[in-house]
């Protein structure tokens, strides 16, 4: 069953796009519930990181060559992120340390998720431009219970601009870094 | 160079779909502001009703007191100044704020509160202008401006608005009415505009870029000298 799985790289993606959304909604639904909302994010966000296991940390992106180049990437990409509301000047109290931690989890789990095992998947599948799209579109979709309508065109530009540097640079350093600042400053 | 083009591309589109909607990227970690809405959005979970509020300003030699009416569930608070009541001979001025059951969708305008309606036994001062505080959900894009109107199905009037404390959005009024807060839906920026703010954001974006600059500057000098 397993090699007949690996043996099609189009089912392996279609199979990891599917844990992928699953693990999200369920998160989602379960962080709505009062008293649940840090549980859910760490568990969610170890869950999802669970999706890459297996994989070589080169197939993910990670690695520790050009490592200090790769941290100057995620804060740029975190600058990126947070200009728009850092130019409105929009007021952003500190998270308590109990969802602070539960944002790195799942900024984390997010990105070994998308940008690395789904990612990779779908390259296998059918090469860089449907890795690139495929996990924008399923980031996005992800995000469907989680955020209002309004905010699922900015969810899928900064889901196309983490894939966008995943394939550029080969690295998924940059996007975790990133993707953490801007949670933890937003 | 053309990877490097589409990272530039990719980050305009970005600055363009996160303008669109305050506060931009959001991945949903802020603290939980809850909120009790009429009309509660899909992801809101559990919800309870929105509270009312009631207030007995008292009148002292014809001059009403300095008071702050607000609901129960603190998503609306209204403040006077001494004497902001045209008290005419009243020992008591009594504030009733109601949240509508319904949720008015006027034309042109997206609300993300609830809307109340605010009335009074006695005409507020002209000169003594009413401190109004809406509360909002961080389940909803921020609002730009609060919005008043004398009958919810009638016109809505944009009223000079600014943040306040975190969540909240803060104007001032002479007058009773229907109150709500929103943005105007044909209006892509919702959210004021205030470069400098001296808010937490644009320190650690600045932090962000000065590392950016500072570090990566000699990491590709020697970069480039190596190769």
């Amino acid at each position: 069953m397993i090699a007949a799985v690996q043996a099609r790289p189009a089912l392996r993606a279609a199979l990891v796009a599917s844990l992928v959304l699953v693990l999200e909604w369920s998160r989602a639904l379960v962080a709505a519930q009062p008293g649940f909302t840090v549980v859910a994010l760490l568990l969610g966000g170890i869950a999802l990181a669970a999706v890459a296991i297996g994989l070589p940390a080169d197939r993910l992106g990670l690695g520790r060559s050009r490592l200090g180049l790769r941290l100057i990437g995620g804060c740029a990409l975190g600058a990126v992120l947070l200009l728009p509301a850092a130019v409105r000047s929009v007021t952003a109290p500190l998270l308590p340390a109990g969802l602070a931690m539960a944002a790195i989890a799942v900024s984390i789990g997010e990105e070994l998720a998308f940008r690395g095992a789904l990612y990779a998947a779908l390259e296998d599948a059918g090469g860089a431009p449907l890795a690139v799209l495929g996990t924008t579109l399923l980031w996005t979709l992800a995000h469907a219970l989680s955020h209002p309508p309004e905010f699922l065109p900015a969810v899928a530009a900064a889901g196309l601009l983490l894939a966008l540097w995943r394939w550029a640079c080969r690295d998924l350093v940059a996007p975790i870094v990133g993707h953490a600042i801007a949670d933890l400053a937003l | 160079m053309r990877k490097l083009a589409l990272l530039g591309v990719a980050a305009a589109l970005y600055a363009g779909a996160a303008w669109s909607v305050a506060p931009g990227f959001y991945d949903g970690f802020g603290p939980p502001a809850p909120y009790n809405f009429t009309c509660p959005p899909p992801q809101a979970g559990a919800n309870q009703k929105p509270s009312s509020g009631h207030a007995d300003i008292p009148v002292t030699g014809g001059v009403s007191e300095a008071f702050s009416a607000f609901t129960d569930d603190g998503q609306i608070v209204i403040g006077f100044l001494p004497g902001a009541f045209l008290a005419g001979g009243k020992t008591t001025i009594t504030v009733d704020i109601t949240p509508l059951d319904t949720c008015p969708q006027p034309s042109g305008i997206r609300f993300v509160t609830n809307a109340y309606k605010i009335t009074a036994s006695a005409a507020l001062n002209a000169d003594k202008r009413a401190n109004l505080t809406l509360r909002y959900s961080n389940l909803e894009p921020d609002p730009a401006s609060v919005y008043q109107a004398t009958d919810p199905n009638g016109t809505w009037t944009e009223m000079s608005s600014q943040p306040g404390a975190p969540f909240t959005i803060v104007t001032t009024t002479t007058t009773f009415g229907y109150f709500a807060a929103g943005y105007a839906s044909s209006s892509p920026p919702p959210g004021a505009v205030t470069i400098g703010g001296g808010q937490l954001l644009p320190i650690i974006v600045a932090v962000l870029v000065v590392v950016v600059v500072l570090a990566g500057l000699p990491l590709a000098v020697m970069r480039r000298r190596r190769s």
